[in-house]
């Protein structure tokens, strides 16, 4: 496996070669670095927070950050219109956009490697019924179904969690259908077929490490696109509830005041950019790395 | 950023220079965020039909914001003639905007036709008490009230318009809303349902109205949900007047010279509900400790200073001061100490206080300065903010232990319309004491003065001793101008367009 994943060795690569490997490398390292900054923050946010993300003081409300005539070094990143310090805030919003992104993928990833590993492995009707859910899925906007349940049931983190979860594994099931469809026919699994393993055994022995590397990269695509639906479900007042200090609430909470203190919308808009443009980054970095003859495939 | 942000307001002001356009057109530019299901005052429940039909027609008599007086409006004088029946002298020469004269058949007709619950009149409390209106002569009426009705003078200066009755009888309310005819200080020249409606000074108004003659030639008022728009709009010139703004913005453009801000405080009060009934939702909330320990956790002289604002005071009872009846005098006080209601906790069996859910549906930033207030003590308190009909079926079904409520009396002064509300046994009394219920009931009804004023004090001082509720403060509201506006803001949050002048 750890021959899959690292890069193959050239000895003689042309000048073209070497700087579009060199590329790969970087997004991979410019995104997986970003990453684990942003994993390390939200790990450690209480260490290095200054402040209780959920203390208010109504006395030092909208204190502008530091880099303002008005700010202080007390708040860095000022404080928001309840008098919460920015910083601590939007350091904790780490940990709910790093814990959405994780557990969504990790949900929807489960749900569809399940349902596209068997369709792919087993074909015939199992396929049949899978391709049918796949479709019936893609005919659901996925905004639109979190946003009835949610004003239905009322917003939380678990909620946003289990319903983003249960509705963005389609992408998985096609990744994972068509690379075993890929896998079932190699020399190897029929190998492990002639030798008499048991279904299951091939599955996990034989199929899932081959097909290990589509999930990881498709998880980190889907992860991103799940901060970003929380982030859109919670500046819409669906998503978590506050006092939570989500990004997505943070950027709602600043909208009233976008006109005369703009640094409110803009430090967790930035933090929120940039978090994504890492995961993609990451992602495209693991896909071109994992299968580098696939690296020019959309 | 700092220098992006700078060159958007410089922009922004640039836009603004000719600010004089609208003094010089005489027009003032209106937004409001929700548009009025119709403009018919009789078949409109919302501030902004209320404003509307203010200036659109007059009613028989007229309360001087001011003084509280009354003074003749449509009627030149009036007298009691027995318990149930009011006589009115009509004033003379009155016209409609269609160019009909006013008479005793319009004031009879409009009312005869408001009392019948079968013209669905949208809010009946307005008109369920007359019986009928009677001519005596084309410009002397009667109208019987069904009981002895001290208020009727009130409810006649307010909700109770003057159709023509004529083209009432022709176009009814659809027509009416549409294409609306009344005898007030302005008349709609254009009414683009839900998007706009646009008033011009009515030039045939009469002399001696208590409204005055207007001075304003134009008003055009424009539906915008969105407040930020609102904002962008007023500082980019697009608009001379914009009401009900958050404090914050309202500061904040407060920097913009050529606008100006405007703040007073409104007859709404803020208060929590607190469901202790044996269906609630969170038992603890059943615990008189419990409910005094939500009382002390919250600093509301700070809120009121920081973020409620100004024209805001702190209330101790539930009911508006200046209502007749209400009073704070001899009912528990509950100061900020939240050690206090740390204590209180422990000793109720919740040291590591309880999960509670909180519903809202406006002034979303200071309920979650009430959940931060609570958290500090230990209640977590988890918020479900929602519009106002479907947060009365959450309460009404006991679904929810804690309310962010506010409650504006539809502006009229007496405790009557305000705290039998939340603890007379009606739907979303979430306390129900019978002793409270009891004495309010004799507030209602009895005759003297002294004794209602008795009842109401013993009513409120027992809903505070016995924390069924939080009294948080008084609402302020913001008006955003042009600076060169001249006008006033009013506790009823009614703008009177025809008292306005340019500067």
């Amino acid at each position: 496996m750890s021959a899959q994943i690292a890069p193959p060795v050239r000895t003689a690569a042309p000048a073209a070669g070497r700087r579009r490997r060199w590329a790969r490398q970087g997004s991979l390292v410019i995104g997986g670095g970003i990453v684990l900054a942003v994993v390390l923050v939200a790990v450690f946010a209480p260490l290095l927070s200054p402040h209780d993300p959920y203390a208010q003081n109504l006395t030092a409300r909208l204190i502008p950050p530091v880099w303002y005539p008005k700010g202080s070094w007390l708040h860095p990143l000022g404080t928001d219109n309840l008098g919460r310090d920015y910083l601590a805030r939007t350091l904790y919003g780490a940990r709910i956009s790093l814990l959405i992104g994780g557990a969504v993928a990790l949900l929807s990833g489960i749900i569809g490697t399940v349902l596209g590993v068997a369709a792919g492995y087993f074909g015939g009707r199992v396929d049949l019924v899978v391709t049918f859910l796949i479709t019936v899925r893609l005919a659901l906007p996925v905004v639109l179904v979190a946003l009835a349940v949610v004003a239905v049931v009322g917003g939380s983190l678990p909620l946003v969690i289990l319903v983003l979860g249960l509705l963005k594994w389609d992408r998985f099931v096609v990744v994972m259908r068509s690379a075993a469809q890929k896998v079932r026919t190699l020399d190897y699994v029929s190998a492990a077929r002639a030798t008499g393993a048991s279904t299951p055994r091939v599955l996990w022995r034989e199929v899932m490490p081959n097909v290990l590397p589509f999930l990881i990269v498709t998880a980190t695509l889907e992860a991103a696109s799940a901060i970003l639906l929380e982030a859109a479900l919670s500046f819409l007042g669906l998503g978590v509830q506050p006092p939570l200090p989500s990004w997505g609430l943070m950027i709602s909470e600043a909208k009233p005041y976008m006109f005369f203190s703009f640094w409110m919308i803009a430090i967790p808009g930035t933090c929120l950019a940039i978090l994504i443009f890492a995961v993609n980054l990451l992602g495209d970095g693991l896909r071109d790395a994992i299968s580098p003859d696939g690296r020019n495939s959309p | 950023m700092r220098r992006l942000f700078g060159s958007l307001v410089l922009s922004l002001a640039l836009a603004a220079t000719p600010a004089l356009a609208d003094k010089a057109s005489n027009t003032v530019r209106f937004a409001y965020d929700q548009a009025p299901e119709s403009v018919d005052p009789l078949f409109n429940n919302v501030r902004i039909g209320v404003i509307i039909g203010a200036h659109v027609w007059d009613t028989l008599v007229y309360r001087d914001p001011n003084s509280g007086e009354y003074k003749g409006q449509l009627a030149s004088a009036w007298r009691q003639i027995d318990d149930k029946t009011l006589e009115f002298d009509l004033r003379r020469g009155v016209k409609f905007h269609n160019g009909q004269d006013f008479t005793a058949d319009d004031v009879v007709y409009t009312l005869n036709f408001a009392a019948k619950p079968e013209n669905k009149v949208t809010t009946q409390a307005n008109v369920s008490w007359i019986a009928r209106a009677e001519k005596i002569d084309p410009y002397r009426v009667r109208i019987v009230t069904k009981e002895v009705f001290p208020a009727a003078v009130e409810y006649l200066a307010g909700p109770v318009v003057i159709h023509p009755h004529e083209y009432y009888e022709k176009v009814g309310p659809k027509g009416q809303n549409e294409k609306p005819v009344g005898s007030g200080p302005y008349r709609i020249t254009s009414h683009v349902v839900g998007k706009s409606v646009t008033l011009e000074r009515n030039p045939d108004y009469f002399r001696d109205s208590p409204k005055g003659q207007p001075a304003i030639g134009k008003i055009e008022i424009r539906f915008i949900p969105d407040g930020q728009t609102r904002m962008a709009e007023v500082m980019s010139n697009g608009l001379d007047f914009i009401m009900s703004v958050a404090k914050d913005q309202a500061d904040q453009m407060g920097a913009v010279p050529f606008l100006q801000v405007v703040s007073g405080e409104t007859m709404r009060i803020a208060f929590m509900q607190i469901n202790r009934l044996p269906e609630t939702p969170t038992a603890p909330l059943q615990d008189v400790r419990v409910r005094r320990a939500i009382n002390h956790a919250i600093d509301r002289d700070t809120m009121v200073k920081q973020i409620v604002g100004t024209g805001s005071r702190v209330i101790n009872t539930i009911c508006f001061p200046a209502q007749f009846g209400c009073t704070d005098e001899g009912a528990t006080r509950y100061p900020y100490d939240p050690a206090k209601a740390k204590a209180l906790l422990a000793e109720a069996g919740f040291p590591n206080g309880f999960e509670v859910d909180i519903v809202a549906y406006r002034e979303r930033q200071q309920t979650e300065a009430i959940i931060n207030y609570l958290r500090a003590v230990g209640i977590k308190a988890n918020l479900r903010f929602l519009q106002y009909a479907a947060m009365r079926e959450l309460i009404k079904g006991n679904k929810v232990g804690l309310t962010h409520q506010t409650w504006g009396s539809f502006s009229v002064n007496d405790v009557s319309a305000g705290t039998p509300v939340w603890f007379g046994f009606i739907g979303e009394d979430v306390t129900r004491d019978p002793e409270v219920r009891d004495f309010l009931k004799t507030g209602d009804t009895s005759v003297d003065p002294t004794a209602r004023k008795a009842a109401y004090k013993t009513a409120l001082s027992l809903i505070a001793e016995r924390a069924y509720a939080v009294p948080l403060y008084s609402l302020p509201t913001y008006y955003v101008a042009s600076s060169d506006l001249v006008f006033k803001a009013y506790p009823d949050e009614m703008p009177r367009f025809w008292e306005m002048s340019w500067k």
